[in-house]
């Protein structure tokens, strides 16, 4: 960053700040005068943390609680789709006629469904006669405590095991789908000459792909990824529908308790917000930082 | 071949274990020694309080039924429009979330005899629904009622109010706040919640009709063919009633508001 620009507030800066209060103004008035809503604000600290009287020391309560399921539920639903996709991806681009054709249903299948449709599938149909008969969570029950608490940090606890291990593998299989779009083209978009220079130099055709043009698609193509990953968090919220205890979902228990339904659902974009533009930016930190030694 | 012969094999295993695994919930719980009971947030028959534990009503029945059959107990909250399917494909033994018995249900899962009765009762917006008192004030083609997809409260408003335009809602707390926006003339649901709300904001709501207009018996609902677990549960019940259990449970959560400072 040699050239950093120097910060200058103009007046187009100062109209949008005043512009942006007068907004946010406007909505707390309108809703506490003509819809005549009592806010309630005081309480929502003590859902994020709570003093536990029996032993003193702070605690994590249902908001984060649901927050931490959210970023496991993501980092594992990438991390398959990633897998998924990339396979899918490279047999898309410069597989057999087969490979391809398969690659192409996975793609177009689960790109024309709705989200929500696959999940419920998933979770009613598929998940009970494959996960519930594999007896995970039976299994993870009679276990050690050790054992429990390691995959309950990683996953969930024994009774939610099931249910997360649907949620996972439907979001994996659901953005496996546009991440193999995103490999596919990344290798559809390295020049032909690049084939032809790896032919001349007397590599074979598989070293070619592995080794000159696979690199080079990993390069163009991470950053769309991490795209993705961003995308994923957001995503994750429908598997609230299959009652994962994720952000979404342990908010509208809370509304259900409480009907603070205005504070929770700012407070659940508050936090939604926070994850999203907290990764983009560090992405798009990254992106700055190597696209300079391209 | 010989792949495709192993794999299909495999299939068949799997499908085949999942099927004869026909045994009675109870013997399951024990052998386990965890209950799954299926509910969904419903003041005050279930919900988290400030601690993020679950408490109501129905937490404290379930609890108490574990204690009884010497298991640990683990509730799996559920999106009630969902719950019957995933009691059925075995996301949880047994639900127990205030379900009322109606014929419609009873043809896909089994229920126990009542250990709880409740009623349809409906808070109304003053202004909206000025001067409204029966249910024949509410039965017009422009009074819009909001009610909790799936629940009783849907069918009871359908029977009592078939003029009314219906507005169907996830959760309850939608229902409600589209109430508090004025954009329906009253929420329909099991009593006391509406009585509760009317009693919040007096100058915003009332009760238009002060009797509950139905009685719905409330049990336990398990899958079908499952006589053992129908009779144990069916019997713990009448036991319940008859040390008066039941009876002290519901003065606490339905007859006083003490536990209001649990929640909030």
């Amino acid at each position: 960053m040699l050239n950093k620009k120097k910060l200058k507030f103009t007046v187009i800066d100062i109209a949008m700040i005043i512009f942006i209060i007068t907004a946010i103004s406007i909505f707390f008035s309108r809703t506490s005068q003509v819809l005549d809503y009592k806010w309630e604000w005081d309480a929502m600290p003590s859902y994020f943390f709570f003093l536990d009287a029996a032993t003193g020391k702070f605690k994590a309560n249902i908001l984060v609680k649901g927050f931490v399921t959210t970023v496991k539920l993501s980092f594992w639903a990438t991390l398959l789709g990633f897998l998924l996709g990339i396979v899918s991806g490279i047999m898309g681009a410069k597989g057999s006629f087969e490979q391809r054709f398969i690659s192409r249903v996975y793609v177009e299948t689960i790109r024309n469904i709705p989200s929500l449709v696959l999940v419920i599938i998933f979770y009613y149909f598929v998940s009970s006669q494959f996960l519930d008969v594999l007896h995970l969570d039976t299994a993870l029950r009679q276990s050690g405590p050790a054992v429990q608490r390691m995959t309950g940090i990683l996953f969930a606890s024994p009774g939610q095991i099931n249910a997360f291990i649907s949620a996972i593998i439907a979001l994996g299989i659901y953005e496996g789908a546009y991440v193999s779009e995103i490999i596919r083209g990344g290798i559809n978009s390295i020049p032909n000459g690049q084939w032809e220079a790896a032919w001349s130099l007397g590599l074979s055709r598989k070293k070619t792909f592995l080794l000159v043009i696979l690199p080079q698609t990993f390069r163009r193509v991470a950053f769309p990824l991490a795209g993705q990953f961003i995308s994923t968090i957001k995503d994750s919220a429908i598997v609230s529908v299959i009652s994962i205890q994720e952000l979404t979902f342990q908010g509208m228990e809370l509304m259900s308790a409480t009907f603070l339904t205005f504070e929770i659902w700012i407070t659940i974009t508050v936090l939604y917000f926070i994850l999203t533009f907290s990764s983009s930016r560090s992405i798009a930190f990254l992106e700055r930082k190597y696209a300079l030694k391209e | 071949m010989r792949k495709i012969l192993c794999l299909s094999a495999l299939f068949i295993l799997l499908m085949t274990t999942g099927l004869s695994a026909r045994e009675s919930i109870i013997e399951k719980i024990q052998k386990q020694g965890v209950i799954r009971v299926g509910m969904s947030t419903f003041v005050p028959w279930a919900m988290k309080d400030k601690q993020g534990n679950l408490t109501g009503f129905e937490i404290d029945v379930a609890r108490k039924l574990a204690k009884d059959m010497g298991v640990k107990i683990e509730f799996v909250p559920t999106a009630w429009s969902g719950i019957i399917p995933a009691l059925l494909t075995g996301k949880f033994d047994v639900i127990i979330g205030g379900m009322g018995i109606t014929p419609q249900r009873n043809l896909k899962v089994n229920f126990t005899i009542p250990y709880d009765y409740s009623g349809m009762s409906m808070v109304a917006h003053k202004k909206k629904a000025k001067g409204f008192s029966s249910l024949a004030d509410f039965n017009k083609k422009n009074v819009t009622i909001a009610v909790r997809m799936g629940t009783t409260a849907e069918q009871a408003a359908r029977k009592h109010m078939p003029n009314a335009t219906l507005k169907l809602f996830e959760n309850e707390s939608q229902a409600l706040q589209e109430l508090n926006l004025g954009r329906v003339h009253a929420v329909v649901s099991s009593a006391p919640m509406p009585v509760f709300h009317a009693l919040k904001y007096p100058d915003k709501f009332f009760i238009p009709i002060q009797e509950n207009f139905t009685k719905e018996p409330i049990g336990f609902a398990i899958k079908k063919s499952d006589h053992d677990a129908l009779n144990y549960l069916n019997n713990w019940i009448i036991n319940m009633h008859a040390q008066g259990f039941l009876k002290e449970k519901k003065a606490y959560w339905f007859g006083s508001k003490d536990w209001e400072s649990l929640i909030k």
